[in-house]
């Protein structure tokens, strides 16, 4: 009652007067908290913690307060009162709801977020974690299914002291494996905290595969039904992953222990299978980036990576992966495009450098009889037809990695480009299965001859570039490769490469004729991969570059290009890397095409320096300084799994990302070879063409002696000869004072231009200054988080410091009290040893004792001789008064006491002396 | 692929003394001069035979140094066999042999069978703890023994596979519940099915095993 009441008051109190309530909600929480800390009722401690539950899980606010003072007080609930399966429970509850975002339509950026800000305090608590996970041994259901809610997420926020606290507790990961075994609810759970737990921690994903993690994933995805199960199956791939992501160790044990089979059982389709639901397509793509994390290897750091990497690759083929690849990646139509673009992307990863595998790739043929074909053919036609952009890259991706490093490879290729009739290439069908690999590239290379499909053509493009790279005899023989005009009225056959010149030429016109508004990417890729064409085809070929210059206007064109500002950075970088090759690959004798022609034309039209800045500009453009970035893992987010949106975005996502001018497709074309390529093919033509500057050919030879008059020519002659050398000497003098007038002129264009240019490269600037920026934030929060580590370990230090004096003070005072003890024990020893030494020193007590006794015998006896006298006296006087009475009477006293002297003869003698004296 | 029995070991002992040369004779058969340090835990597999039976062996070979203990222990519980390595050539890591034993025992299963092996035995000229030293202390404590050189090979194959006999002999003595994993041993496709399935081969095997 009074919890509605509560927060009903809440709801609109909080909507009008938003947070300045919120000690409201403090002075709330604080007095259920109060009940249940110090309540004397247990049913009143339980309604407490309900009431606190229930107000937490609605309202920010509250989590914000219990957050605050919370904690401790359900943490000692949860330790001393493990008994009350009820308030353990409750407990848990709250905590849950104090850790798990309250979902407001929108969360602003400065706004707290108590859920975050709860978990971090939480992970904090040093007695929590162990607490939390002697907690999953309970019996109780939901208090080991909060627990692990709990320390999920824990884990989602505070993922790396999470890590490193339960490596320290004994047997911690052990426990949370122990609840892969559990029922059903509880391990899907665990499974989504192992996977936290694994990521990025190489230890931990050690620890768990040893905890025979690999037994169990592989189990339930048997159980859950390979890839027509649910998330379930998709989280156990999920982990899986994480387990071998740059883990070599841990590919080891998948591979000698496991084994393949499993994981290829899930790629395999079942031959009805024709429906894909989106949780499927999620499963096939989760497992084909476990194929791709072997093909990858262990860690960079690893030193038997490539080892390692060997080994994968040669099981996965051993299991047919390629056969499996091939079916999802080539011949399923109906495999969403996602999956079908990760299955060639394996294909890639699986043959590239690896000799075996390449051949085993190129004997491949797809299809029944009689309609088979090369597997080849099959990419082939997905490049040049495919819709989809992705899916040209990711076949295109086959065919680099194909042509990498193997020659025999491309001249194979190669030697299938023979140019059909006119009529025949345009009349075949395209299905044809029959139809050869070079029928179909030419075939594709000349298509935007009637329909302008500059695209195809530009496909092609990439595919004949990569099968030309580096290998001149391929080179060579494509050079002579002629197309015949479409009608053959307008012209004789012209090779190739002019044919791909024009289509270049055709694709720059386009784009100006379509207008600066849209589109204008649209094409600029097109230019882009036919300059790369030109750009592998005429390296190291002098051929090629004969064959460039034999039509004069390509020059022009190529000039043009390089200066054409509405061209992108990348395509004028890219002409003027083409110019440059004309000029270093140039052996012709012809001097109206020869080195220093075209360097004269490249100074004269476009001036040297800013020649030289295209390259520069180039470097700085988004796409290079892209290429060498490598990409990141981006996972599947388990919520999506339920929309489209993520499997959209394998399509989309890097289309939207790019802000530049170049097209998004040109990130995947300039790989890094490319791009290093490119590099050092610029460094050596600069070195060229100056070299060829500084040096012009000199049209007049001075000799000495020719200046001399000869003997016999008379003087007529003399001077006329020496007119006409001077006069060529005076042309000479004109053409280089031309040539310096134009290096002067370039110099001031360069110099002004360079302010502009500045202006112009402000965006790059920019987008550097941010990048450093970014870099500068990020080390400074490394710095920070170094210093908070730091202060950590001094205060650790510190603490062990304190704790080291007072062991050492605790030493002290041991050692005193030992000290006196052995003192005393000394004592008690001497004591023993002058007992067992017998009376030596009990005599001299005798002794006093005697003395004493003779003393007090003495006193004693002194008083009795005192009494003694005292009464002789009396008797005396006795005598005396006796003596006179009886004198008085007449008797004779002498003889009376004659009598008496004799019985007591001494007495009488001593006390007649006494009475004597 | 196939196995009778997949047994667990892990490899303890102080840093330097040769865990990991151990392990790479074992699986493959070579000797490295220098290795780096382990970091956290290495792991490596071979098949033996025992009894005619194939046995897979699982090693999880652990970086001795003191700041990876709280992970090495990780590793104790689940193992059905430990090596238990020091170097002869210096005595401190053979001093240190009872807090490792002490470890052990507080973190793994009780019946977890370890072999002491005094490794570097080549190495008989700088030799500082006397054969006879080693034989007493795993006396005393229950151990197996054996001196072994990773870079002669001597006894290495000979440890890994006396250890596995030891837990195989347990096995046939029914000291494992072989059913509960957590004891490090784990029945394969080949092996004894478990206690309900008392078909005639493998009991039979047993038998002459133990005789």
């Amino acid at each position: 009652m009074k919890m509605d009441l509560m927060s009903g008051y809440k709801g609109v109190v909080g909507l009008v007067f938003g947070n300045e309530n919120s000690s409201n909600e403090d002075r709330y929480v604080e007095r259920l908290l109060d009940r249940i800390n110090n309540g004397k009722l247990p049913d009143d401690r339980r309604n407490a913690i309900t009431e606190l539950q229930a107000v937490v899980s609605e309202n920010k606010a509250f989590q914000l307060a219990f957050g605050a003072m919370g904690l401790p007080i359900m943490l000692g609930v949860l330790k001393e009162e493990r008994h009350d399966v009820e308030m353990v429970r409750g407990a848990l509850e709250t905590l849950v709801s104090a850790l798990t975002p309250i979902n407001h339509a929108k969360v602003s950026g400065n706004e707290v977020q108590p859920d975050l800000m709860n978990t971090d305090l939480l992970s904090r608590e040093e007695e929590s974690i162990p607490l939390l996970l002697s907690l999953l041994e309970e019996d109780d259901f939901y208090v080991r299914y909060y627990t692990l809610q709990i320390l999920t997420a824990l884990l989602t926020n505070s993922r790396q002291r999470l890590q490193e606290t339960i490596l320290t507790i004994p047997r911690g990961i052990t426990r949370l494996m122990d609840m892969l075994m559990d029922r059903e609810v509880i391990r899907n759970e665990a499974l989504l905290l192992l996977t936290h737990l694994t990521r990025e921690a190489e230890e931990i994903q050690k620890i768990i595969v040893f905890e025979g993690a690999y037994d169990k994933i592989f189990s339930i995805i048997r159980e859950e039904g390979n890839s027509d199960g649910g998330v379930v199956v998709q989280d156990c791939l999920e982990l899986l992953n994480n387990l071998i992501r740059s883990n070599a160790s841990n590919q080891v044990l998948l591979r000698e222990t496991i084994g393949l089979d499993p994981l290829i059982l899930i790629l395999k389709l079942r031959a009805s299978s024709y429906s894909f639901t989106q949780q499927k397509t999620i499963n096939l793509l989760s497992a084909l980036e476990t194929i791709k994390l072997l093909l990858k290897g262990g860690s960079d750091a690893d030193p038997g990576k490539d080892a390692n990497k060997q080994k994968n690759k040669t099981a996965l083929v051993q299991k047919k992966v390629l056969d499996i690849l091939l079916i999802l990646g080539v011949e399923s139509q109906w495999v969403p495009v996602a999956v079908r673009c990760a299955a060639l992307k394996c294909i890639g990863d699986l043959i590239v450098g690896d000799s075996k595998n390449l051949d085993l790739l190129a004997s491949k043929v797809l299809g029944e009889e009689p309609q088979v074909e090369p597997a080849l053919n099959s990419i082939l036609r997905i490049i040049l037809r495919s819709s989809s952009m992705q899916e040209f890259i990711a076949a295109d991706y086959v065919f680099k990695n194909f042509c990498e490093k193997n020659a025999d490879g491309q001249a194979m290729l190669a030697s299938t480009l023979i140019p059909q009739p006119y009529s025949v290439n345009h009349s075949f069908h395209e299905e044809d299965v029959n139809m050869s690999f070079g029928s179909m590239l030419l075939h594709g290379l000349t298509l935007g001859e009637n329909n302008g499909d500059l695209e195809t053509c530009s496909r092609a493009a990439s595919v004949l570039s990569h099968i030309l790279k580096d290998n001149l005899p391929c080179k060579e023989r494509v050079l002579r490769i002629e197309i015949e005009a479409p009608m053959q009225s307008l012209g004789a056959p012209e090779p190739l490469m002019h044919r791909m010149v024009k289509y270049l030429a055709l694709a720059s016109s386009m784009k100006s004729k379509d207008g600066k508004s849209n589109n204008t990417s649209g094409n600029s890729y097109v230019q882009a991969v036919i300059l790369k064409l030109l750009v592998t085809w005429l390296a190291d070929c002098h051929n090629a570059v004969h064959c460039f210059l034999d039509a004069r206007p390509h020059l022009t064109y190529l000039l043009e290009l390089v200066s054409n500002s509405s061209e992108t950075v990348c395509i004028r970088g890219f002409a003027a890397v083409v110019l440059g090759e004309c000029v270093i690959y140039n052996n012709s004798p012809d001097s109206g095409k020869d080195a220093f022609a075209i360097v004269d034309l490249i100074s004269q039209k476009i001036g040297l320096s800013l020649y030289f800045l295209k390259f520069e500009e180039m470097h700085k453009s988004f796409v290079f300084a892209n290429a060498e970035s490598s990409l990141t893992h981006r996972s599947f987010s388990r919520s999506s799994a339920a929309s489209m949106a993520d499997i959209q975005d394998v399509d989309e996502n890097d289309l939207s990302e790019k802000k530049n001018a170049d097209h998004p497709i040109l990130a995947s074309i300039l790989d890094s070879y490319f791009v290093s390529f490119v590099k050092r093919l610029e460094a050596n033509i600069r070195e060229q063409i100056v070299e060829v500057y500084s040096r012009p050919k000199t049209k007049v030879a001075v000799v000495p002696s020719e200046i001399e008059q000869k003997s016999g020519e008379s003087d007529g002659e003399y001077i006329k000869r020496l007119k006409a050398f001077v006069e060529n000497q005076h042309s000479e003098i004109q053409d280089l004072v031309l040539r310096n007038g134009t290096l002067a002129e370039d110099l001031a264009k360069t110099g002004s231009s360079f302010q502009s240019e500045q202006r112009v490269s402000g965006g790059v600037d920019r987008v550097q200054t941010e990048t450093l920026r970014r870099d500068f934030q990020e080390a400074s929060k490394r710095l920070e988080t170094l210093k908070e580590e730091k202060a950590k370990i001094e205060s650790e230090a510190n603490m062990y410091q304190n704790l080291a004096g007072k062991m050492e003070a605790d030493l002290l005072s041991l050692s005193d009290a030992y000290n006196s003890l052995e003192q005393s024990n000394l004592q008690l020893e001497n004591e023993v040893k002058a007992l067992r030494g017998g009376g030596l020193s009990t005599l001299p007590d005798v002794e006093a004792i005697k003395a004493e006794a003779r003393e007090e015998a003495m006193k004693e006896s002194e008083v009795e001789l005192n009494d003694l006298l005292v009464c002789l006296g009396q008797e005396q006087s006795k005598v005396d008064k006796l003596s006179a009475r009886l004198l008085e009477l007449g008797e004779d006293v002498d003889q009376l006491l004659e009598g008496i002297g004799d019985e007591a003869g001494p007495a009488e003698g001593f006390e007649d002396e006494d009475d004597d004296e | 692929m196939s196995y009778a029995y997949l047994f667990k070991y892990i490899i303890i002992g102080d840093t330097g003394v040769g865990k990991s040369c151990l392990l790479l004779q074992f699986t493959d058969k070579r000797f490295q001069p220098v290795h780096d340090l382990t970091i956290g835990v290495e792991f490596g597999a071979r098949m033996i035979t025992i009894d005619n039976k194939p046995i897979k062996l699982q090693i999880w070979d652990t970086a001795g140094q003191e700041s990876f203990r709280s992970i090495t222990r990780s590793y104790y519980r689940g193992a059905a066999g430990a090596l238990l390595v020091y170097d002869i050539t210096r005595r401190e890591t053979f001093n240190h042999l009872a807090s490792w034993l002490e470890d052990a025992r507080q973190h793994a299963n009780a019946n977890m069978t370890i072999m002491l092996i005094g490794n570097k035995c080549d190495l008989a000229h700088r030799r500082a703890v006397s054969t006879e030293e080693g034989e007493q202390f795993a006396k005393e404590h229950g151990l197996i023994f054996m001196e072994a050189s990773a870079k002669t090979a001597q006894n290495v194959e000979e440890a890994f596979i006396k250890t596995a006999g030891t837990i195989y002999k347990k096995i046939q003595d029914g000291v494992f519940d072989v059913s509960n994993e957590s004891y490090g041993i784990k029945v394969g496709y080949g092996g004894i099915p478990g206690p309900s399935g008392g078909r005639d081969g493998p009991s039979a095997a047993g038998g002459s095993c133990c005789s």
